[in-house]
């Protein structure tokens, strides 16, 4: 349980860096950190608590991202129902695609997603060109207009965020102890015993992929808004494995850690980008070597590493 | 282009039915098979000495994966391991960038099949012939392999039982090297033997990949012979849909593989039943 506070204090010191350090870089970073720290959250809730690895929430995200931008520039809604209608486009997705995938499961579920989340992106590249705009993409998405603060300034836009960002946080950890999550570890650990048992195992699997896909929604339309821009490259499955990367290297199944997880994948972009134009392999390299050596990810290192230090305060 | 799919597709399934690993990087693997055999034509000046080559080098390099990476993870969840596979994308992906470079590569094939020959009435090139002559043959010897030889049953019954085979005193883990690394080679042949079709660039292996995948999963999973009609429908359907409906050839292939997921779950399963 320590181990737990201590990850929740480097959370919450790598998102309060804005309010120390306020230059535009590290506040920038900070908030796209906070972005895909939803998407995280809410992708871990089907991979750490579930146990399902979908390659296929590019397509929620994505959507999400398109969403917004088209509702905000082209029909003139409002940020926030916009917002919200990206949530649960990318929700419908997410429901549209598990009545395919849960029919099957582990791997067939990883290569069924990847597959589903393709189509939609060569959909969005050649069928639905009038409304994407293709290859190139939307440009211009706006931000929030709320109370009357600039939110084009990037310190203002935190604040919003980190509101959005606790929002997200709160809702997964009552989903962790709700009975749904606890439903969702008995399948986790052993899906035939849970369905001896009683449970509804495709509905609840189905309920959580749904949930975790108004998470990519949202934090797609969060991220078009932040760099003013969306383009098919957010439906690409690259950006898939970019979240599965980020959770795996936190720790998946924690809290905290899949935060944990996208702050280095974020902050180990910014920094490798500047120094070698190699940092894909390098991030590859590193994937390969945790995945490896700590399966648990940093959740997991910091974990066993309070227990050395307090060996009598083992949770 | 089924016969090319089915070069990737056999591999695949072959380290699956074999390893129970879904190898991600196969697509990369495909693509390196390209641009090795781009290289040696480029130095040697001999076409086959390319498609001799880049399944060998290949085949190291796959070898090199299954020992250093998979090894060590193979008694925990099937997930790390194709997440494993994953990494190795972006590892290959950045190696072929440093080697090669972002540019297009342009490979020509042999002087004894750059014509074209008449049939039905129309040209066929003699290139493409000959990969569907070259990717039966494949297919022929690999039927031959697995099926009559006693490194296929080796192979076969590794992947039934691997406690029983090793207890009879075959080294498990060596055959495991051995097939990875093989499923490696036919990737690599399929990208040398597609280098003359397609111009070779950095996105190949991510097209090709989902393709395969397809195949693999309407062909069921481990198995060889539905790969081989899997990869011979989604061939025929994407030929059959460029004359027909271009626009709508990549919905075609999701088509399929939605329909057969939902009349047949896992696939045109031949055999029944979890192996491993």
């Amino acid at each position: 349980m320590n181990a737990q506070r201590l990850l929740a204090l480097l959370v919450a010191i790598i998102i309060s860096v804005p309010l120390l350090f306020p230059d535009g870089q590290s506040v920038s970073l900070v908030n796209a950190i906070l972005i895909w720290s939803i998407f995280a959250i809410g992708f871990d809730l089907v991979f750490g608590v579930a146990g399902m690895l979908s390659f296929g929430h590019a397509a929620f995200f994505g959507v999400g991202a398109y969403t917004l931008s088209l509702l905000t520039m082209r029909m003139g809604w409002d940020f926030i129902p916009s917002l919200g209608a990206a949530g649960v486009v990318g929700g419908a997705v997410a429901l549209l695609f598990s009545y395919f995938a849960i029919r099957v499961s582990g791997l067939f579920f990883a290569l069924l997603t990847l597959a589903l989340s393709q189509l939609i992106y060569i959909m969005a590249g050649t069928k639905l060109r009038m409304l994407t705009g293709g290859v190139d993409g939307i440009a211009g998405v706006p931000r929030p207009d709320l109370f009357g603060i600039d939110f084009y300034d990037d310190g203002n836009y935190y604040f919003f965020l980190l509101a959005l960002f606790i929002l997200a946080l709160l809702i997964s950890g009552l989903i962790r102890i709700s009975p749904l999550g606890q439903a969702l570890k008995a399948i986790k650990s052993n899906e035939v015993r849970a369905e001896q048992i009683g449970f509804n195992v495709q509905r609840l699997q189905r309920s959580v992929f749904t949930i975790s896909g108004i998470y990519a929604g949202i934090s797609g339309g969060l991220l078009a808004s932040l760099i003013f821009y969306v383009g098919p490259q957010m439906l690409h499955w690259s950006t898939s494995g970019d979240i599965v990367i980020m959770v795996l290297l936190g720790g998946m199944g924690t809290l905290f850690g899949p935060i944990l997880g996208v702050a280095i994948f974020e902050i180990m972009r910014e920094w490798l980008s500047t120094q070698t134009s190699h940092w894909y392999g390098i991030l590859g390299l590193v994937f390969i070597i945790c995945t490896i050596g700590m399966p648990k990810g940093i959740a997991g290192l910091v974990t066993q590493l309070w227990d050395r230090i307090t060996p009598g305060g083992k949770s | 282009m089924g016969m090319l799919l089915f070069l990737l597709a056999a591999g695949l399934t072959l380290i699956f039915g074999m390893l129970r690993v879904i190898n991600f990087a196969h697509g990369s693997l495909y693509m390196l098979g390209a641009y090795l055999a781009f290289q040696v034509v480029n130095v040697t000046g001999i076409f086959w000495a390319g498609l001799i080559a880049a399944p060998i080098i290949a085949a190291v390099v796959g070898a090199l994966m299954e020992r250093i990476a998979l090894r060590p993870v193979y008694n925990r969840d099937h997930v790390y391991q194709l997440l494993l596979t994953f990494g190795f994308i972006l590892v290959i992906d950045e190696a072929v960038r440093i080697l090669w470079g972002l540019e297009y590569k342009q490979m020509y094939p042999p002087e004894l099949l750059s014509g074209a020959i008449e049939m039905f009435g129309s040209s066929v090139p003699s290139y493409r012939l000959f990969i569907i002559g070259f990717g039966a043959a494949v297919s022929a010897a690999l039927f031959f392999m697995l099926d009559r030889s006693r490194y296929g049953m080796i192979i076969r019954a590794a992947s039934g039982d691997p406690e029983m085979v090793r207890t009879l005193g075959i080294n498990v883990s060596l055959v495991r090297t051995g097939v990875f690394s093989f499923g490696a080679g036919l990737a690599a042949l399929g990208g040398a033997a597609a280098g003359p079709l397609f111009p070779i660039e950095l996105g190949m292996g991510f097209n090709i990949i989902i393709d395969s995948f397809i195949v693999v999963i309407i062909g069921g999973l481990g198995n060889i012979r539905g790969a081989v009609m899997a990869a011979l429908l989604i061939g025929m359907t994407r030929a059959l849909g460029y004359s027909y409906a271009p626009s709508w050839v990549d919905f075609l292939t999701f088509i399929l593989l939605i329909g057969t997921l939902i009349l047949r779950p896992e696939g045109l399963f031949s055999r029944k039943g979890r192996t491993a």
